[in-house]
């Protein structure tokens, strides 16, 4: 082991080499797996078999990708917007606090997927369900994050705050909001998983002419294995990139706190 | 309420003061209630605070828990009686739980007294806090750690700005003075203790304001970085003659910062005994090593000692 190239080395200090080997060790078993008890294609495909369907229509995949991650990317902003507002109210009094909870449990603890027809049927076909979906069910998630980070302002600043009667759109903006990053982050990572499942799921549920979704959807309607599989595991590479974007704007935005150091 | 426009230890001069330039006061109109003095000096408005007088008449101070096991009382504060005049520094000295930093938190108007009153300059103390008159530090420097040294220092004139009160303090020059100047850009976390807390300073006189509330700013500093904060602390004040209330428990700070040390015992909180400390202003570090610094430290610690024996 004395005589590693270079490159290998680099690989190792990087700490990239163990990742690597899990996820070709995973996808060489999917692929034995596959093969010795020739599983059906629509119950499962061979990593190969989801690699030669992506690499024959790339565009198809790439452009119903960028569909859905809109979808995501609107919704969640919409969910996080109204979850500040929300979670600044709830922080600002207990009482609020205490009656907003449940209502946010009940919406986490809901079985989505089981109302989502209603809300086609409510919102009607196109964008606006799937985009409801996502901003619903990432909601929750994200009005605990926030206060929960609001919650956690120093008790010291808040005081020097009150000496000089600081008005509450200052606290909020200097103080809590600012305080609240890093659960908001954290938090972002769970809603994006939620959201962008919300998104898959009620692309296909709206009758959506494009996404992920409804190209997923359409392929199990025809028992189409590749193209339902190629779905999914673009599905799971958009996620990939979420959360590296999220992973991105948190080391530039939280360069101060103690997570980044 | 006198209005001590007349008197220069009022008025803000700058470093290089030029001759043909005049000094003109503004009409006092309604700074005579507020305790401002405006001074215009070449285009370049300049502000310099009257020191706030205190008054606390018969505060008493009760907390009422209301636990599982009924509705618990503790009595933090008895009667206390203290007139602070205007421009003096006065230390509430006492040990742990004596209620020092609660008479300090009714001082600022950061919590309802039980009862008794208390006014600054003839004003409840929410009234003064709103109009941004009062410079509060607490015992963790409270830096806001998104923020550069600078940002931090500057914070609090971005907050409630519409208090009509505009501060002449030069924030920049301020840092320099405490020795910050290469350290504006720096984030808190990359600054040592001492360094935290003179950033907590700035921020305080950053305000401009005529009352300075401290409650044991120092306490978590070592014991040479703490002489020497309150080395710097007597320099900035003394500059300005704001009136300082300072909450310790350290005999030799309250003794070096003070005029007057308030010694208080706890359960409920007393005003034991008012020291006078008789040293001349502005006050030089080598006070420390006097023989008279001495004297009053050991007349306080006797009288500490006597208050935890009525305990």
């Amino acid at each position: 082991m004395t005589n590693l190239n270079p490159f290998m080395t680099r690989l190792i200090r990087a700490g990239w080499i163990a990742p690597l080997v899990g996820v070709v060790l995973f996808a060489g078993l999917w692929e034995a797996v596959v093969r010795i008890f020739d599983v059906r294609p629509f119950v499962l495909l061979a990593p190969s078999e989801i690699g030669a369907e992506l690499n024959a229509t790339p565009g198809f995949f790439f452009e119903n990708a960028l569909v859905t991650g809109r979808h995501m990317l609107i919704g969640l902003v919409i969910s996080l917007i109204v979850s500040i507002g929300v979670g600044a109210v709830m922080a600002s009094a207990s009482f609020i606090e205490e009656a907003t909870q449940p209502v946010l449990v009940l919406i986490l603890v809901t079985p989505w997927v089981a109302y989502v027809t209603s809300v086609v049927t409510w919102l009607g076909f196109g964008e606006a369900p799937i985009v409801f979906m996502v901003a619903f069910t990432s909601l929750p998630i994200f009005t605990f994050g926030v206060v929960g980070g609001m919650k956690s302002a120093d008790q010291s600043t808040r005081e020097v705050f009150a000496s000089i009667d600081a008005r509450r759109i200052d606290v909020l903006f200097r103080l809590r909001l600012p305080a609240a990053l890093p659960s908001i982050f954290t938090t972002a990572r769970f809603a994006m998983a939620l959201g962008l499942a919300a998104a898959y799921f009620s692309e296909g549920a709206a009758l959506s002419n494009a996404g992920l979704g409804a190209a997923g959807k359409r392929a199990a309607a025809f028992n189409n294995g590749p193209t339902l599989w190629a779905t999914i595991v673009t599905t799971a590479a958009l996620g990939l990139i979420g959360l590296g974007i999220i992973a991105a704007i948190e080391r530039t935005a939280l360069r101060w706190h103690v997570s980044q150091r | 309420m006198e209005v001590a426009a007349s008197s220069d230890e009022a008025v803000c001069i700058t470093p290089t003061p030029q001759p043909e330039r005049t000094l003109q006061y503004y009409g006092v109109a309604s700074g005579a209630t507020t305790g401002q003095i405006h001074a215009e000096r070449n285009g370049t408005v300049t502000l310099a605070q009257v020191p706030s007088a205190v008054s606390i008449s018969n505060v008493s101070k009760t907390f009422v828990n209301r636990g599982r096991r009924g509705p618990g009382r503790v009595e933090a504060l008895a009667s206390i009686n203290l007139e602070i005049e205007s421009g003096e520094a006065v230390a509430l000295l006492g040990p742990s739980g004596c209620g020092k930093t609660t008479l300090l938190r009714l001082i600022a108007g950061l919590d309802r007294i039980s009862s008794g009153s208390i006014t600054i300059d003839g004003h409840l103390p929410a009234e003064i806090r709103s109009r941004k008159q009062i410079a509060f530090v607490p015992q963790a420097p409270a830096l806001l750690p998104w923020r550069t040294v600078a940002a931090n220092a500057r914070v609090l004139l971005e907050v409630n700005p519409n208090a009509g009160t505009k501060s002449s303090a030069n924030v920049d020059e301020l840092l320099r003075s405490v020795g910050l100047g290469d350290f504006v850009e720096a984030y808190p976390h990359e600054l040592s203790g001492g360094m935290q807390q003179r950033v907590g300073l700035v921020r305080a006189f950053a305000l401009d304001a005529p009352l300075i509330l401290m409650d044991e700013p120092f306490a978590a500093l070592d014991e040479l970085t703490r002489a020497d904060m309150r080395h710097l602390l007597i320099q900035l004040r003394d500059q300005r003659n704001s009136t300082l209330v300072f909450v310790t428990h350290s005999i030799p700070e309250a003794v070096f910062l003070s005029d007057r040390v308030a010694v208080m015992s706890g359960r409920p909180g007393r005003i034991m005994q008012l020291v006078d400390v008789p040293f001349e202003r502005p006050r030089q570090p080598n006070l420390e090593d006097d023989p008279g610094f001495f004297a009053i430290t050991r007349e306080l610690r006797q009288e500490l000692s006597k208050g935890r024996a009525a305990l």
